[in-house]
């Protein structure tokens, strides 16, 4: 089947470029590029909305699975459906599934529990560094390479600095990605929000940045000696921006990525002690929102993840503080982001999508999709003007946790081709 | 307060020789979660109606039938009884019924949210719900859901982990200004007053409402703990409240609406200098386990009030803890049972009174 997109708003971040062009996608493969496309076959379904965006699908660096373990926050199924609606077609899922992915026959485990009917993202794995994501026990990682791990992460920080040492040298061979969350959880004690004023004022127990930062400039100073690439993900504070920019100007093999909910909120928007809204780490104050959205500007940061952490009803519904940290985002991160950041005119609509589709793709060590004839057709559709209501039943997901429930927001996915 | 209310208030107490000290003042606040936002008319209010109050528990008959045939829910997720028992009281002067919830007798423990509980008391018909929890945000969630499912339920936050404790701090508040005129304990008596805040400000819920309160007062507030109980970032905690600029056409001639002043001392000498009022906080013994005090003893020597560092004060110093007392660790035995300086025992008999006004102004729109 041949599909005709007529007068749509191309973004290509590959190729740096904002047009509006004619595109014919058949056998899931983009076959023509022009400013305009004559009606050449019978059997051609033609788009002709005005004001769609067609671009790469989006690229989500990591993310949890509720399956196996935890299949009442999420199967893989309402997963794929979710990315699918929230224009991704690509994925990184941690591993800290209950049982983790820390062997190859993890690995396997989920491929066998993916093998599904219909069309769903291309669906790769961290393995885990250390056994069952305890910080603590090796994991047999030249064996999780072997069996087609993307890249290795715990999701979890790591307080064992012999160990992180440790990994960073047997990993070095391997040239998989390896990805570390930074925090030092002594400093961090029972901290659910980050200190500062805002904190003292919602009398919430806080997190130094610090907590944060410590461990970072720990890590730091272990890739400067070790020379093994790493991704730092969820970079949270001000200061963290301050150490990567130092550390990549002196040409430390890093990247890194924040996520998306750090860069649309700060610690005041707990105000109203949402349970959604805890998050590790925690979402930043002011100053280290401003920075976080510099940083990725300046190319500080490389992408926005989306981390998205499905949880019940019922253990979300508890207060602030004993809630567990995240939320889901996968549908729900492209509009807002355009909203917040497009919309007003901030950032380039190729700039967002190099940070949530391009970028990610690089940081994973994959080559990204782009929008050239011959390409696979993996792609999303977007209507930036779309209304839409942020409901239990409008959301794949079978978790509701996220802070805008029940608000109106403006963009919708309307179709997005996985390219498989 | 709606006029027919007072008129109801009046009637109730007009078999009183005495005309209660009662206004037409609107109160229009559903929920009192925080003291924040509260404005010097409500603090009047509050303040006039607890007199009011005070008086009526000072008869024979302590029992007015002003919430009759309204329920009054007292939600505890964490333990209490000093504050639960005078809650309680206070419902029972004003002839509501009243529902006790505790957690251990619970179905918490079966898988209930906290939602789940609120939302039953509701189902039940209850008027006024009266919550403390161990963390913050717990009555302002429970509040929000309220108003989500469109019931007309007042929720009064009773405690809730770090965040706030208001109506300990309009008891506190009370206390002072009757210790100022007993007659007439009105809001603008503190004014230029100075009040000294000491101990584990970090971790006190009451130390940040009467943070609110005493600096909307007029009053300059000094807090005095250890750095560590004390970060810097808090001679900024009313900065948000007192930016705001007047919202008058003419703002050059409408006075600075808070004009209280807000200091910090990891000294207490300076802070208890000439001092008015000094109150204590309960230092949690655990502080000593998280890297935050040395010891007890060290504490006591730096931070404990005593009557010999009271001499600082000024002459007739009076001094309130929110209790429950660790004596010899924040404050001297000797000086608790002070009548001439402790205000500990007025503190509890106000607590039912103002809690009294509380209900009553919060409940009065429903009857």
């Amino acid at each position: 089947m041949a599909e005709l997109f007529r007068q749509v708003r191309l973004l290509d971040p590959v190729s740096d470029s904002d047009r509006v062009a004619d595109v014919l996608v058949a056998d899931g493969m983009i076959q023509q590029v022009e400013a305009q496309i004559a009606d050449l076959l019978e059997d051609v379904e033609i788009c002709d909305r005005p004001n769609l965006i067609l671009a790469p699908g989006l690229v989500d660096l990591y993310s949890h699975s509720g399956e196996p373990g935890y299949e009442s926050r999420e199967t893989l199924d309402s997963l794929m459906q979710s990315a699918l609606a929230g224009g991704f077609t690509r994925l990184a899922l941690l591993p800290d599934t209950d049982p983790a992915i820390d062997n190859p026959a993890g690995v396997e485990r989920m491929r066998s529990l993916l093998r599904h009917a219909g069309p769903i993202p291309q669906v790769d794995f961290w393995g885990a560094l250390t056994t069952q994501v305890k910080g603590e026990q090796m994991t047999e990682l030249a064996e999780l390479a072997a069996a087609g791990a993307i890249g290795f992460a715990d999701g979890r920080p790591l307080q064992n600095w012999a160990l992180v040492r440790r990994l960073l040298e047997y990993c070095q061979p391997l040239g998989k990605p390896i990805a570390f969350s930074c925090c030092d959880r002594q400093l961090a004690g029972n901290g659910v929000v980050r200190e500062g004023l805002e904190s003292m004022q919602l009398g919430l127990p806080g997190s130094p940045a610090i907590a944060e930062t410590i461990a970072l400039a720990a890590l730091l100073e272990c890739v400067e000696t070790i020379s093994t690439p790493v991704h730092i993900m969820r970079v949270s504070t001000a200061r963290s921006v301050e150490l990567i920019r130092a550390a990549k100007s002196r040409g430390l093999p890093i990247t890194a990525s924040t996520t998306w909910m750090h860069l649309l909120l700060n610690t005041s928007d707990v105000q109203s002690y949402d349970p959604s809204l805890r998050l590790e780490p925690p979402l930043g104050n002011s100053p280290d929102q401003a920075a976080l959205v510099q940083g990725l500007e300046e190319g500080v940061l490389d992408a926005i993840a989306i981390d998205h952490t499905p949880y019940t009803y019922e253990e979300k519904t508890v207060s602030f503080a004993e809630a567990p940290p995240g939320a889901i985002g996968l549908e729900l991160a492209l509009p807002l982001l355009w909203q917040k950041f497009v919309e007003t005119g901030n950032w380039e609509g190729r700039s967002l999508w190099r940070y949530l589709s391009t970028n990610p793709a690089l940081c994973l060590g994959q080559t990204p999709a782009n929008l050239q004839p011959g390409q696979v057709a993996e792609l999303t559709l977007f209507d930036p003007q779309h209304r839409w209501q942020i409901t239990p039943q409008a959301l794949k997901s079978l978790s509701t946790n996220t802070p805008w429930l029940g608000q109106e927001v403006t963009g919708r996915i309307l179709r997005t081709y996985p390219g498989r | 307060m709606s006029f027919s209310a007072v008129t109801s208030l009046l009637q109730t107490l007009s078999t009183s020789d005495e005309v209660p000290l009662m206004s037409t003042t609107t109160w229009t606040r559903r929920h009192i979660i925080s003291l924040a936002d509260f404005t010097t008319e409500e603090y009047d209010t509050v303040l006039r109606t607890a007199a009011s109050f005070r008086e009526v528990l000072s008869r024979r008959t302590k029992k007015v039938p002003t919430l009759q045939g309204q329920v009054v829910a007292n939600l505890f997720f964490e333990p209490s009884t000093r504050t639960r028992s005078s809650f309680e009281l206070a419902a029972k002067r004003l002839s509501a019924d009243t529902l006790n919830f505790t957690p251990g007798s619970s179905s918490l423990t079966k898988g209930e949210t906290i939602l789940d509980t609120a939302k039953t008391y509701l189902a039940m018909g209850t008027d006024l719900m009266v919550i403390r929890h161990r963390e913050a945000g717990v009555p302002q969630a429970i509040a929000t859901e309220m108003d989500r499912l469109n019931s007309n339920v007042g929720v009064l936050n009773a405690g809730d982990g770090q965040h706030e404790h208001p109506s300990q701090a309009l008891l506190d508040l009370f206390t002072i200004c009757s210790a100022l005129d007993p007659d007439y304990p009105s809001f603008s008596l503190l004014e230029g007053k100075k009040v000294a805040i000491v101990g584990d400000i970090l971790h006190s819920r009451v130390a940040r409402s009467n943070i609110w309160s005493l600096t909307a007062s007029g009053a300059e507030v000094h807090l005095a703990g250890p750095p560590t109980l004390l970060p810097k970032l808090f001679e900024q905690y009313t900065a948000s409240r007192d930016r705001q600029p007047p919202t008058s056409h003419s703002p050059s001639l409408i006075p600075h609406p808070y004009p209280g002043k807000l200091f910090l001392h990891w000294d207490l000498d300076p802070a208890l200098e000439d001092a008015d009022f000094v109150m204590t906080l309960r230092l949690q013994k655990e502080r000593m386990t998280q890297h935050l005090l040395p010891s007890l003893r060290e504490y006591h020597q730096q931070f404990g009030v005593t009557s010999d560092r009271l001499k600082l004060c000024k002459p007739n110093v009076k001094v309130l803890h929110p209790g429950p007392t660790n004596r010899g660790v924040e404050i001297s035995s000797e000086l608790m049972d002070d009548p001439k300086i402790s205000l500990i025992p007025q503190q509890v008999t106000s607590g039912v009174a103002v809690r009294m006004a509380l209900l009553y102004l919060m409940g009065s729109g429903k009857a």
